[in-house]
């Protein structure tokens, strides 16, 4: 099974290497960048107050040590207890909907890819690049996880199993194989190192075509691992965006719970101790609507969660703080240089960023284990654990980096709408629309990059102080072992501002 | 209590003073008029790159040894160039960011404009 499973992975970085350019350019799959880099002083200014920031906590926190249902005794309100709320968003015509103008966008884009015009107007590359990973990755850090409900794969996959049902043909698709746990969530983890690589290096990653080829191989492997591990277990372990947005609805300020513990008996992802289910979709999916919560809760504390992770949890983790930081990384001079003079082209630095970001983040761990006096805690749990708490960094250099090209090119999809081919068509009235680039002044961005980054920062450095008094029950250990963890988000910080101060090279 | 409030009260005074301390002081230098003269030879611009402040009045003189179509993101203002037609582009420098500037006819890119905040 395991060789299958590698076997397809394998058979997904062939085929994206088949479609690689022979010339590998330095231009960005997203195209221009509006933002000027921020000014030296600014710079240092927003190091020297992650510096001073980090140490606060110790300072300011308790330091009673903390059992495992503290973490999920944060302050939370039921949206489901006002009525018209309720009503509203457990409506079938909402979800349902919903779930129908995915499928639908999903096949305008493919269609787009394979017919539109390849060179200018065409909604594909705006609406994945631009609407789709930016925009959608804010809203679920920012607002929650829609992609369980709207994730097309997963709709095209119920429908058919539905029709075949329907048709008396099988009792459903799943072949039942049974996944190794011990791979553990390892296919993302090579799959979104795939998705980095189109995303960043890959030179014909705006061509349409391509995302429309991409799109469909991807298809393939999905819905093919679907069936043959079942859909859940591959959701939960291969399906790299699922898994990603499973990451992004951690820091979320909303949360999908079940309150009635009989629901998750048999799930082997939630814990099914009462009080534990939190964003299991698919114990919510089988739970009634009595039992069903939807609440608002305080941003990141999901990350902070005592629960069983899969093998590669932590990896999948620091491969993504290491693409977020690889993306801005790629535009500096630093990284020209590196590519002129050394042996690493662009698509090696998508392996050995990660590789890098990993060895570090170990070595951090061991070092908190061991001044934390080591012993009773494994260093697999220290590391699955303290992996979360750097999300939130990585979260606000993504929107630093991100925000105004969202505002600016994100409006080229008013206009995609309305001729999604480039076919000429005009069919909402908004084909003429052209976007306006003074939304935001250069002067209110550069405060708002680095306030974000020091916010998330101090989000990180709290979510480090009650992981360690989680992990070490005494105190004073717990003291000494954060420490580390605290200077690597200092380092992990200051390495994203000064990425934001660099000149932009293309 | 009184502990957390005391520390918290030093670190916004530092933070809060560290950043008056640090930020320079631009009010003294007024909007200027600047003359950019940019030649575009080989598909290559010179200089690829105009920096100007918010709020200048921005002149550039044009030339180009292959005629194209001189187009500045941003601003969206175009100009047609060729050889022994020297175009003249007006502008103030209102909106701050940075843009690209492209030959409209190749879809090339040229270079970029810079306009930084005051």
């Amino acid at each position: 099974m395991e060789v299958k499973t590698r076997r397809v992975v394998a058979a997904a970085l062939v085929f994206s290497l088949f479609l690689a350019d022979a010339h590998p350019a330095l231009a960005h799959g997203f195209g221009p960048t509006y933002d000027i880099p921020i000014p030296l002083w600014l710079y240092l200014y927003g190091a020297a107050a992650a510096v001073v920031i980090a140490f606060v906590p110790l300072a300011l926190f308790s330091r009673k040590e903390r059992d495992e249902d503290a973490a999920y005794r944060y302050p939370r309100f039921d949206l489901f207890r006002v009525r018209p709320l309720r009503t509203l968003l457990t409506s079938r015509l909402l979800t349902g909907g919903l779930r129908l103008l995915s499928v639908a966008l999903f096949f305008v884009v493919v269609i787009a890819g394979l017919v539109g015009l390849q060179s200018g107007f065409n909604i594909a590359p705006t609406f994945v690049w631009v609407t789709w990973w930016v925009g959608l990755s804010f809203f679920t850090a920012l607002v929650g996880n829609l992609w369980p409900l709207v994730n097309p794969w997963k709709v095209i996959f119920d429908s058919a199993e539905g029709l075949v049902r329907r048709l008396g043909l099988r009792d459903g698709l799943e072949l039942g194989a049974p996944y190794p746990e011990a791979l553990g969530i390892w296919p993302a983890v090579g799959l979104y190192l795939v998705f980095v690589w189109t995303e960043n290096v890959f030179s014909g990653s705006y061509v349409p075509r391509n995302i429309a080829l991409f799109a469909l191989a991807y298809t393939l492997i999905t819905l093919y691992c679907m069936a043959f591990f079942g859909k859940e277990t591959w959701l939960r372990r291969g399906e790299v965006f699922s898994v990603f947005f499973g990451l992004l609805g951690r820091f979320a300020p909303t949360e999908v719970r079940v309150k009635d513990p009989d629901v998750c008996l048999g799930c082997v992802y939630c814990d099914g101790e009462a009080g534990r289910c939190v964003n299991c979709y698919e114990c919510f999916a089988r739970a009634t609507a009595e039992e069903r919560e939807l609440n608002l809760r305080p941003p990141a504390v999901g990350l902070g969660l005592p629960e069983r992770v899969p093998p590669g949890a932590a990896a999948f983790v620091i491969v993504v703080l290491a693409g977020v930081t690889f993306d801005g990384l790629l535009q500096t001079p630093l990284w020209l240089e590196i590519v002129r003079l050394t042996p690493v082209t662009q698509t090696l630095g998508v392996i050995l960023l990660p590789l890098l970001f990993f060895c570090i983040y170990l070595g951090f761990v061991e070092l908190s284990r061991i001044l934390g006096g080591g012993g009773e805690v494994s260093f697999r749990r220290f590391a699955s654990a303290y992996a979360f708490s750097l999300v939130p960094i990585a979260i606000a250099y993504q929107m630093a980096h991100y925000y105004t090209y969202l505002l600016i090119q994100g409006q080229m999809i008013f206009s995609l709408v309305s001729d999604p081919l480039g076919w000429g068509w005009n069919l909402f009235g908004t084909a003429d629309f052209e976007p306006y680039y003074g939304i935001v002044g250069a002067g209110f961005v550069w405060y708002s990059q680095v306030g974000l980054i020091v916010a998330g920062h101090v989000i990180a450095v709290y979510l480090a102080h009650s992981i360690s008094l989680r992990l070490q029950r005494d105190p004073a250990r717990a003291f000494r072992s954060q420490l580390p963890m605290l200077v690597l988000m200092v380092l992990y910080t200051v390495t994203s501002l000064w990425i934001l101060a660099q000149p932009i090279v293309k | 209590m009184a502990r957390n409030l005391g520390v918290i009260l030093v670190v916004v005074l530092v933070l809060g003073g560290l950043f008056f301390l640090l930020r320079p002081d631009t009010s003294a230098t007024g909007p200027r008029h600047r003359t950019f003269d940019i030649s575009i030879e080989d598909g290559e611009m010179r200089p690829d790159e105009i920096s100007v402040k918010e709020g200048d009045r921005v002149t550039l003189h044009i030339r180009s040894d292959k005629p194209m179509e001189f187009h500045m993101h941003g601003y969206d203002v175009e100009r047609e160039v060729g050889p022994g037609q020297k175009a003249e582009l007006h502008f103030e420098a209102d909106i701050t960011g940075r843009f690209e500037i492209e030959d409209h006819e190749s879809e090339a890119e040229l270079g970029v404009l810079q306009v930084r905040p005051r």
